[in-house]
């Protein structure tokens, strides 16, 4: 490339690409400079603060942060050398005089004690300062700002990365510190445990409990057995995991980069392992004592179990349940039997499920959990795109002008999803929300619709019909890829923006507005969730919206589309399979 | 913020409703109405807290969360803001609103020299803590008039103990607005036909910036870049691009901005506009600071009448107030505090004047730079560079301060020497006092010995002392003070106002306090400290800050 930059870094003559920082060339050519401030991941922006990154630049009167310095062309860059060596170490020697020791501290692994261990660094000839108070209101994370060296990036893994805008760096000077929402206590704040900031600290100021002593001062938990490649088990976001584990149990969770969540978890994700360890999982077969009373307000608790079961080996467990579907199917046929599969199971489970169903007691008499929730968006995306999938990945909102949410609320269901939606408004993305109740997304919205329960429909008529009395669709894309549009354009001629302001309860101007917004900007996507499917007139909201971006042309682009979040992390594939009554795979 | 504020708990957790402090609507609807018809832009965050903080003497946790409601900011985003700036006092659920009246006092330099801080230790002890809280501050620019204090937004010259309880007696809270010349007198003696001939084509750009050029106008704020160079680069970098004028005048013993502006405030204004007019520039921002609550009063006046007068359109020349942050004289940092968010300066490059305010190319300049320029224009480069000293062109404002019998704004030729100063426009040393010592540029100049006091005093010259002129700001110690007493003071100074951003300062300044407290200070690492502060440190407050220290080292050992 033409623009590509030349310089000297430690007297050899190398090239750089526009934008690329010299710690970032440095690394390719083989130096990894010291860093503590900077993250070498995707979407932490280099901030060059902390100083430990420090190189000599010619002709410069002081030293740069190579984190966030860029070459020029000529530039005569060294990374090493006494004036560089000296700086570097100061800026370790003064943030270790402030630190608890090592072997004291929250995270005796952390980068901090390794980068001062590779230079040499145990201890501070400088007196040691005010130390603030430990935090550990939050049930997963501890705080001890004891060891905070005030670099930021748990601000910027909160506020930039997760876009949750909890952290922020208070006071100034030497008590310039992390602080969650108003300086309240962390369990107290509007964090939602996401954990990015722990996954950030360099130096376990913020740190898992799970790792350590129980005053959650101190890591104790310093080596693990194995780490486990893995998926989150909760939702349909996907997030790819690392599991440590630690004399057979799980010990922390960490994001593995992965095309869904690149490194980022949630709550959920990050922390909701414990019920694999806990005590009340049921790990062998239990069978209900035959002198066991039957009582439909039975209250069953795990402490009094054993007064109703009795352990059994898998052999006869398997038997007995075996034995009981074959007495009904041979007494009532397989009419009486029915299967019920999960969005949970893998691909092969709900394949066997259905098949040995179908083929075990020859009913069709099979389902999964998507009836409740999904089905009925797949009946209007099959009937109107020819597709019951998504059209488009939710991070589209990168390349989104406009996105509308419509009965979902992403920020609790999917917080990783949510991360990509709230970034994109960051950077501009206009963003409507549509939900009869308030949500904390809506403090990122442009247009917040609190309309009235149930009245999806003549909401969304009411859009549609602005847009076509308006002028605002999409000819060519309808002339070439929609059916019907006459019919709908003489059916929604009623539906009036006027009409529908009484029934749903937005001012015909804001419906107007919104209307205007989708169908003018560039690229718009909408995203829906429960509120637009579990509801009695679903399939209605669905095609409302599929129709609203059918008469647009907004799909079928990137940054255009139809996505209806779900929420089982093996929803998309069942359908496919077959775990449903209506077809065979 | 105290490391222990944080333990407060002021709101119980339930579970029943969303995490975290719940919206109080009675506040919500206090906010919605103090900020009625206001815009709800980001940047204007730090003015919108000012008008809480006006409101009800202090900043409540539940009307900050109901600002950031309004303002769609989460409240770490409206905290983070509001704790940096010194003015402002956030109250907790579980806290005590401060009293109802604060009296700031001085313990800069100057006022410390002046006996500030037995003063505050007085009054601490003489006040009812339910009535009247006193603050320690920073200079507060009334060096000429030490101690220096601010009872509300009155400031109190000379203070004892005596005029200071006469002062909480009185009640008056309101600053006495200075004698100044108002846009109808300045009209009258033919004020804005300079800006007029700009507007209309009669006097170009390249025209001003030729007389600028001649005139070896430089940047009065205390880093002396040529005035002309600075247009040159601004215009080279594509537009729209703004203009920032810094009011913002911290550096300790500095107040000459404060006389201009109390003097002739449209001089600086017009100065201010023909710059805009010369950049192009899209709109003109100043920012003053909070401790000059006259100057705010005055200016707001005085820029409506100009847009009421139809000399300049509305929203053109917007008044930016404040909060309480030496670091915000810093260029970049002023402009994030104008953008609405803590005053942490900027890495360069790039400079502001390619990426400024609200990331366009930014002309910025102090208010004294563009004082001047209506006269140089007027009277010609030759005017301006025959009233220096061989090889120094052109008058400074010097402030001085200290152990001289008439302190004040002198108005001096550039490299006039410290003995030429004090001689000849100071009437000469306080009685009984002689010549130590003396600070050229403020706090972060350092301090020079007696010996060092026949140098010239002009941009460059002091460098090779391992020092500088800065702002111009010259206090005077004598055989009276301690040296390493006063070195303590600016540490602490730079301790307290250094914004933390960076390690070498926000732990360097803490650190090099404790090792100056020490009896026996290691003066190796004390060195090798202000080395790394100097070479490593963001900005110039970190770079400078070991100046002071590295002086005591140099020429006043034995005081160690």
């Amino acid at each position: 490339m033409s623009d590509q930059i030349s310089f000297t870094l430690d007297n050899k003559t190398v090239t750089a690409e526009p934008g690329e920082t010299i710690w970032q060339i440095a690394k390719r050519c083989g130096t990894t400079i010291p860093h503590l401030c900077h993250k070498d991941e995707k979407d932490y922006r280099p901030d060059g603060n902390c100083r430990a990154c420090m190189v000599q630049i010619d002709g410069e009167r002081i030293l740069a942060a190579s984190c966030i310095r860029t070459p020029t062309n000529g530039m005569k860059v060294t990374t090493d050398g006494e004036r560089v060596e000296k700086s570097r170490a100061m800026v370790f020697e003064l943030l270790t005089a402030d630190m608890p020791a090592r072997e004291e501290s929250p995270d005796s692994g952390a980068d901090f004690w390794l980068w001062a261990e590779s230079m040499g660094i145990s201890s501070s000839r400088l007196p040691k300062g005010e130390a603030p108070c430990q935090d550990i209101t939050n049930p997963a994370i501890a705080v001890n700002l004891d060891a905070c060296i005030s670099c930021g990036l748990c601000v910027r893994a909160c506020r930039e990365v997760q876009v949750n805008d909890v952290i922020g760096m208070g006071g100034r000077g030497t008590f310039s510190y992390p602080v969650f929402d108003l300086h309240d206590d962390m369990g107290n704040s509007t964090c939602v445990t996401c954990g990015e900031c722990v996954q950030a600290c360099p130096t376990g100021a913020l740190f898992e409990k799970s790792l350590m002593d129980d005053t959650s001062t101190t890591r104790i938990i310093k080596e693990v057995d194995k780490v486990v490649d893995s998926v989150c088990p909760y939702c349909g976001v996907g997030c790819l995991t690392k599991v440590s584990v630690k004399d057979n149990r799980i010990v922390q969770i960490d994001g593995r980069d992965g095309p869904a969540n690149e490194n980022r978890l949630c709550v959920k994700g990050r922390f909701g392992y414990d019920y694999a360890m806990n005590p009340e999982r049921l790990i062998k077969p239990l069978i209900r004592r035959d002198d066991a009373p039957k009582s439909a307000d039975a209250y069953l608790s795990h402490s009094d179990i054993m007064d109703v079961f009795r352990e059994a080996t898998w052999e006869e467990a398997l038997d007995k349940a075996a034995g009981g579907l074959k007495t009904i199917h041979d007494r009532e046929s397989g009419r009486s039997i029915a299967g019920f599969g999960s969005a949970k199971g893998s691909n092969e489970e709900a394949y066997l499920f259905q098949k040995f169903i179908r083929q075990g007691f020859g009913t069709n008499n099979v389902d999964h959990c998507t009836r409740l929730c999904h089905a009925s968006s797949v009946v209007a995306l099959l009937e109107g795109i020819g597709s019951g999938a998504v059209t488009a990945p939710f991070m589209a909102a990168d390349d989104a002008d406009c996105m509308i949410i419509i009965g979902a609320r992403p920020a609790q269901n999917h917080p990783v999803a949510a991360t990509y939606i709230k970034r994109a408004v960051k950077n501009g993305t206009k963003l409507v929300i549509i939900d009869p109740r308030r949500q904390e997304l809506m403090r990122h919205a442009d247009y917040s619709l609190q309309f009235k329960s149930g009245t999806d429909v003549a909401l969304l008529n009411a859009m549609i019909n602005t847009i076509i009395t308006e002028g605002l669709t999409n000819d060519a894309y309808i002339a070439e890829y929609v059916e019907g549009y006459e019919a709908l354009k003489t059916e929604i001629s009623a539906f009036t923006p006027e009409e529908m302001a009484p029934i749903c309860g937005i001012e015909a101007q804001t419906i107007r507005e919104v209307a205007r917004l989708y169908a003018n900007s560039e690229k718009s996507i909408i995203y829906w969730g429960m509120g637009i499917s579990q509801h009695v007139h679903g399939t209605d909201n669905a095609r409302a919206l599929i129709a609203l971006a059918l008469i647009t042309g907004q799909i079928g682009r990137p940054g255009t589309g139809l996505h209806p979040l779900r929420g089982q992390n093996n929803v998309r594939p069942l359908p496919g399979l077959r775990l449903f009554p209506t077809e065979f795979p | 913020m105290t490391p222990q504020a944080g333990q407060k708990k002021g709101f119980r957790r339930n579970s029943a409703f969303p995490k975290g402090r719940p919206l109080d609507e009675t506040a919500y609807s206090e906010v919605v109405s103090l900020l009625d018809g206001k815009s709800l832009a980001k940047d204007l965050l730090i003015e919108h807290l000012h008008i809480l903080q006006d409101e009800f003497g202090c900043l409540h946790a539940r009307h900050l969360r109901a600002l950031g409601e309004h303002m769609r900011l989460s409240q770490a985003e409206v905290y983070e803001v509001a704790s940096f700036y010194h003015h402002f006092d956030i109250v907790k659920e579980a806290d005590a609103a401060p009293a109802p009246v604060t009296i700031r006092i001085c313990d800069s330099i100057s006022c410390s020299l002046r006996g500030a801080d037995e003063i505050i230790e007085a009054a601490k002890n003489a006040v009812d803590p339910a009535k009247v809280r006193i603050v320690n501050a920073p200079c507060m620019g009334a060096c000429d008039h030490a101690p220096a204090a601010q009872i509300g937004k009155r400031p109190l010259f000379k203070v004892t103990m005596k005029s200071l309880l006469e002062a909480v007696e009185t009640g008056n809270l309101k600053p006495d607005l200075p004698d100044y010349i108002n846009l109808e007198s300045y009209l009258d003696e033919g004020g804005y036909a300079l800006l007029k001939k700009i507007n209309d084509g009669t006097l170009t750009a390249d025209q001003i910036i030729e007389t600028l050029s001649q005139s070896g106008l430089r940047g009065l704020g205390g880093a002396g870049f040529p005035a002309g160079k600075k247009w040159t680069f601004v215009r080279s970098y594509d537009g729209p691009r703004m203009m920032t004028i810094n009011g913002d005048e911290g550096e300790p013993g500095t107040f000459k901005d404060r006389y201009y502006l109390g003097k002739d405030p449209h001089r600086m204004i017009e100065g201010a506009l023909i710059a805009a007019r010369a950049v192009e520039a899209e709109a003109v921002y100043l920012y003053m600071r909070d401790e000059y609550p006259e100057l705010l009063e005055i200016l707001a006046t005085e820029i409506k009448s100009l847009e009421n007068s139809g000399i300049i359109p509305a929203d053109y020349f917007i008044l930016r107030r404040g909060a309480g942050a030496y670091i915000c004289g810093e260029e970049s940092a002023m402009i994030e505090s104008i953008e609405g968010k803590r005053g942490l300066p900027r890495h360069r490059p790039p400079y502001i004047a390619q990426v400024g305010l609200f990331g366009r190319p930014t002309l910025n300049h102090n208010v004294e730079t563009v004082y001047w320029l209506r006269d140089i224009l007027e009277k010609g480069a030759e005017w301006f560079t025959s009233q220096g000293q061989k090889n120094h062109p052109g008058f400074r404002s010097y402030s001085v301060s200290g152990r001289v019998k008439n302190p004040g704004v002198k108005l001096a030729p550039a490299g006039i020497t410290l003995n030429e100063l004090v001689s000849q426009y100071c009437n000469g040393m306080e009685d009984g006092h002689s010549l130590k010592g003396y600070l050229p540029g403020g706090a972060s100049g350092g301090i020079l010995p007696a010996s060092l006091a026949d140098e010239p005093l002009d941009f460059g010259t002091l460098e090779k002392h391992g020092s500088f002129v800065g702002s111009h700001a010259v206090v005077v110690l004598s055989d009276k003070d301690n040296i390493k007493d006063a070195v303590l003071n600016l540490m602490r100074f730079f301790e307290d106002e250094s914004c933390g951003q960076c390690t070498p300062c926000r732990a360097g300044t803490e650190k090099m306090v404790q090792l100056l407290q020490s009896d026996n200070p290691d003066l190796d690492l004390v060195t090798e400290l202000g080395d790394v502060m100097r070479d490593a440190s963001i900005c110039g407050l970190g770079q400078a800050a070991p100046n002071p220290v590295s002086h005591l080292f140099k020429y006043f050992r034995e005081e160690l």
